[in-house]
Formats: structure tokens, C-alpha cells, sequence
């Protein structure tokens, strides 16, 4: 990922305020060329205020968005040839069917209807073609959601959380779907508040709250500027819950944790060892010990609270 | 001048895609149902009577049972199509879809008025035309222009009551709301008539001269019926079929009170809520 590439999406000191709320403030936030954004932030973050704002559905109070360098607004027809957009708990015509529904889109695209019927196919939904959209289920639906968001294959794609109340399976499909059109070459901006989610698909991920922009970067560098350790997992026989008392003086460790069989440590690399024999030592039966890398819910729990008290 | 850049093809998909949805909406399809049988019935027993009456007088009476007929149910349906076009897609979602597209929301609510409209269009022309096809085979077409006229009258007090509840669903995202807007848009010309009485009433009127026809209604309250649609209609239709009596009422319309003015008036009630919904949807938050 080239980091001197011009962003598709750019936006500069957007902010949104309803009434007494300030929904979102002074968000900078930059998507470049071909990355899988990840968009995230608590349940009333802002970030469906933001994508709203993105693609004009909403204006903002202060502050601009600009796609490929161009400045939008509310008549930038132009502009939404090049995005598609995937709103959070989409929604179509109950009386008619996928086929009616994607041939209605294409219209609007000005895409030859003929791809209605390969999308269809390509989200799984050909054999209920010709039911109507009212009878979906809301995994049917947001497949179809996804459909449309395809016609034209336009460069650019913004989902709001696409993967949110749906089940496992779904989910994977949906992020496999994610996956491929980025393989083409497609830029994507998604949010989600479920972390599990996003972990291994984002190129980036910019972290929302309250509002506020309080992180933007690579999960990697995240973690590096955080200083998030990778933490230690330590399955004990007979170890009951309890942290062994000995692990005290051992230097450079973060944090100790027991629950059940398993023991967990946060700390440095070179701790670990020492960790380890000082248990073995002790008599303790050690099954198994393995590390586990900073997850995006630490990065997420880290940026969030220090938003809190103030901090970022 | 401000210069609107609008764009035909999108207008046309919003108008087909609204028209399908809608007309296989079992509220929709009910209510044109009814409308339809209700229609027959009137014109079949209004028709075997005319048939061996010979008077040409009866088709004035089936006119008043259909008027009294279209002037609730055309309404009816006309807000039930328009009342939450815009909130109830706001609220479910599919308008955040629709307006991703490179469409403008002027675009978007011309389509949906036109799709809308093409819906009370066609259940006036069925309904009103089978009635007018049994008329026409049991006492004979002396009047067929005036019954043209009349369908005219009965789609534009639709498109009237359209055009209004369109409006009206561009002010809220909630369905809830605009349920209630709904109600309000229906019972208005209900409401206003009992205003109307009770001022007049109020200001010295008589009741019961004007039972008798030893008075008529004053010329402001003519004047003021050009606020109700339903009154308007009724009084559009009633003048062009020439008829003075309903139900046992007389009806002395003033001279003031032309086909012409009521129809210009009502095309005024079309185009200002459009207008202002224009006005509304351009500038909101979605």
C-alpha cells in the first residue's frame, strides 16, 4: 500500500450536529486507492452519520467530503456513478422481486439490466428470482443488498455495517464477497462495532468515538504505537483460577490473568521464557502455552478508553 | 431563473418501479376492488331502471351515488399511496439505496408522483369505466361526455389528494407520523365543512330556511369551499351535469362558481404541495 497515493475518499473537518448532539466532529479521515477501510467505533459512534454524510444523504454542518478530488454534495450525480452504497439494515420493495428490484437499479445506473440476472446468481439468490422481496429472510436480503451495491461495477464501495445481525454464515459470505471485489481493484469503506468481524480483512482502520476520529492507521502500527503486547496463553492442570504468587518479580510483565486452567500474561517478549521456567520450577503441569497477537479489541479497548479520560 | 437539471430516464424507472409496487399492495388492491363493485352495482341498477324509464334524467341520480362514492374512496386511496412514500422509506431504509444512485431527489418525487398518480389513474378508469360500459349497454350513451368529464374530475381530485399526502411524507421519517398526517388530510375537508356551518351558523344563519330553500348560502362561503378538495369536487361535478338538486337539496350555484375556476384551483392544489415538498426533500437530512 503506497501511502503517497490521492485518497478516494477524503474527508476534511466533517462535522454533524443535531440540535444539542454532536454527532460527528472534525473527522480527517482519508481512504487511499484499493484499501479495505475498516470504519469503527461503539454503537452511536457516528459512524453511519459519516457514511451518510459520504454520500450525501445527510449534509454536514461544517466541513466537506471529497471523492476522487471532487467536492459532494446533495445533486453530484456524477460523482455517485463511481461509489455504491450499502445502507445499515437495507431495505427494498416488498412487492417486487430480485429481478424487478435489480432491473429498477440498473435504470438508475444506467447499466445494461442484463447483469441483473449473473448478480443474482453470483449472491445465490437465482432460484428465488421471481418471489417477491417481501417473503426474504434478512440475510436474503442484505445478499440482494449487496447485489446491488455490484451493478455497474463501480470502483468505489461503502458499507455500512454489512455483516451486522446476520449469522456466521453470512457473515463469511459476505466477507468473502468483500474480499473479491477488492481483488479487482475495488476501494472499500466499511464500519462495524463487532471487532471479530474486521480483524484480518482491513488494509486500515480508523476508530470513532463520540465523534471524534481517535485513531487511523494499520492494525500493525496501531498496535506499535499503542504499545500493545502480545500476550502470553498458558494452560496449567490444577491451576483453579489462582495466579501464582511467584510471577510477582518477574520484570516486565503487564498484567497476569487466571481463568479456569488457563493463564494469561501480557508481557515483554523477553519475559515470556522466564515466565515459563519460573512455573515449571514451581511443580506446576504445564499442557500447553502458546502467544496470541494484540487483537483489534485491544487496540479498540486502548484507543477508546484513553478517548475517555481525555487522553488522545 | 434558477435552472432545474432533471432527468427524464429516472423519473420514468421511479415512476414504473412505484406503480408496480403499489398496485400489488393488498390495501391498494383492496380498496380498488371495493371501488369497483360499488361502481357496478350503482350503474347496473341505475342503468335497468333508466332502461324502461326512458328518462334521461335518472343518469343525474346515478352520477350523485357515484359522486358520493368517489369523493371518499378516490381520497382513500390517494393518501393511502402517498401518506409514508417518503417517510415509510426513510424509516424501512430503501431510500438511502435509491438516493446512492446517481438520481436527484427532485427526480425521485416527480417518478413517485407520477407512478402514484398512474395508480389512481388506472383504478378510476376501471372502476368508473366498467360502470360506464354498463350504463352504456342497458340505457344507452346520451351522456357519455359528461361522464368523461366526470372520471376527469374524480382523477383529479386524486391526484389532488396525492400531491398533498406526498407533501406531507416529506416532513417526518416515521410512518408512525405520517399516519396521523394521513388522517388529518382526510377528515379535513370533513372538518372544514362543519366549521364552515358552524361559523355560518354563529354569524345569524337559519338551518332551517336553508332546508326549506327560502335562503341560500352566502357567497363567502362558496368562496371558502375552494380550500376544501371534496367540496370542490363535488361541485365541479354537480355543475358540469348541470345539476341543481341533490338528495333532496337544492343547489343554486353562484355564477362566480365556474367549472373552469374549480378546476384552475385544484390544478393550484397539485402544484403548490409539490412545490413545497420539493422544497423540503432537497434541503433535509435522509
Amino acid at each position: 500500500m503506497s501511502s503517497n497515493s490521492s485518497p478516494v475518499i477524503e474527508t476534511r473537518n466533517l462535522s454533524k450536529r443535531f440540535k444539542e448532539l454532536r454527532a460527528v466532529y472534525r473527522l480527517n479521515m482519508k481512504v487511499n486507492k484499493g484499501e479495505i477501510f475498516g470504519f469503527l467505533g461503539p454503537n452511536g459512534a457516528g459512524k453511519t452519520t459519516t457514511l451518510k454524510m459520504i454520500m450525501g444523504l445527510m449534509y454536514p454542518s461544517e466541513g466537506e467530503v471529497f471523492i476522487n478530488g471532487e467536492k459532494v454534495g446533495a445533486d453530484s450525480v456524477h460523482v455517485r456513478k463511481n461509489l455504491s452504497y450499502l445502507p445499515e439494515r437495507v431495505s427494498f420493495y416488498d412487492h417486487l422481486t430480485p429481478l424487478q428490484t435489480l432491473h429498477f437499479f440498473c435504470e438508475l445506473k444506467g447499466a445494461d439490466k442484463s447483469v441483473a440476472k449473473p448478480l443474482l446468481k453470483e449472491v445465490g439468490l437465482a432460484d428465488r428470482m421471481h418471489d417477491e422481496v417481501g417473503t426474504f429472510s434478512k440475510g436474503m436480503v442484505q445478499l440482494l443488498g449487496v447485489a446491488q451495491s455490484m451493478i455497474g461495477n463501480p470502483p468505489i464501495y461503502i458499507f455500512d455495517e454489512p455483516m451486522g445481525g446476520l449469522d456466521a454464515r453470512w457473515v463469511k459470505v459476505i466477507r468473502e464477497k468483500i474480499r473479491a471485489l477488492n481483488d479487482q481493484g475495488a476501494t472499500i469503506l466499511f464500519s462495524s462495532h463487532i471487532l471479530s468481524e474486521v480483524q484480518g480483512l482491513c488494509d486500515k482502520v480508523a476508530i470513532i468515538n463520540k465523534g471524534k476520529l481517535v485513531a487511523e492507521d494499520t492494525l500493525a502500527n496501531l498496535s506499535k504505537h499503542l504499545h500493545l503486547k502480545p500476550r502470553l496463553e498458558i494452560t496449567i492442570t490444577g491451576l483453579n483460577g489462582k495466579v501464582p504468587s511467584s510471577l510477582s518479580n518477574i520484570e516486565g510483565i503487564d498484567a497476569v490473568d487466571a481463568k479456569g486452567d488457563k493463564l494469561i500474561v501480557t508481557c515483554d517478549a523477553k519475559a515470556r521464557l522466564q515466565v515459563i521456567i519460573k512455573l515449571a520450577q514451581e511443580g506446576m503441569d504445564i499442557q500447553e502455552f502458546k502467544t496470541i497477537d494484540p487483537s483489534l479489541e485491544d487496540v479498540f479497548m486502548k484507543v477508546t478508553s484513553s478517548e475517555e479520560e481525555g487522553g488522545f | 431563473m434558477v435552472k432545474l437539471k432533471i432527468n427524464i430516464v429516472s423519473i420514468y424507472s421511479v415512476a414504473k418501479k412505484e406503480f408496480e409496487d403499489n398496485i400489488r399492495n393488498k390495501w391498494i388492491t383492496t380498496l380498488i376492488t371495493i371501488f369497483v363493485i360499488l361502481t357496478i352495482a350503482t350503474s347496473y341498477f341505475a342503468g335497468s331502471r333508466e332502461a324502461d324509464s326512458s328518462s334521461l334524467g335518472e343518469m343525474e341520480d346515478t352520477i350523485t351515488v357515484l359522486l358520493s362514492i368517489s369523493v371518499i374512496l378516490i381520497p382513500l386511496i390517494a393518501i393511502m399511496l402517498g401518506y409514508a412514500t417518503i417517510s415509510g422509506e426513510c424509516e424501512s431504509g430503501s431510500l438511502y439505496v435509491v438516493l446512492a444512485y446517481p438520481i436527484r431527489r427532485r427526480e425521485v418525487l416527480l417518478g413517485k408522483f407520477i407512478g402514484l398518480g398512474a395508480v389512481i389513474v388506472f383504478s378510476t378508469i376501471i372502476g368508473f369505466g366498467t360502470g360506464g360500459i354498463i350504463i352504456a349497454v342497458l340505457a344507452g350513451t346520451s351522456e357519455w361526455t359528461s361522464y368523461v368529464v366526470f372520471i376527469g374530475l374524480t382523477i383529479l381530485l386524486g391526484l389532488l389528494y396525492l400531491s398533498v399526502s406526498i407533501f406531507f411524507s416529506t416532513l417526518t421519517s416515521k410512518r408512525s407520523t405520517s399516519l396521523g398526517l394521513g388522517v388529518l388530510i382526510f377528515f379535513w375537508s370533513m372538518i372544514f365543512g362543519i366549521i364552515l356551518m358552524a361559523v355560518y351558523l354563529g354569524g345569524g344563519g337559519s338551518y332551517d330556511e336553508l332546508l326549506t330553500g327560502e335562503t341560500t348560502f352566502p357567497n363567502w362561503m362558496w368562496w371558502a369551499i375552494l380550500l376544501s378538495p371534496m367540496d370542490m369536487n363535488q361541485v365541479a361535478v354537480l355543475r358540469a351535469f348541470g345539476i341543481e338538486e341533490v338528495f333532496g337539496f337544492s343547489m343554486e350555484f353562484p355564477s362566480f362558481m365556474t367549472l373552469s375556476l374549480l378546476v384552475t384551483v385544484q390544478l393550484i392544489w397539485i402544484i403548490v404541495p409539490l412545490i413545497l415538498a420539493y422544497y423540503v426533500f432537497e434541503r433535509r437530512d435522509i
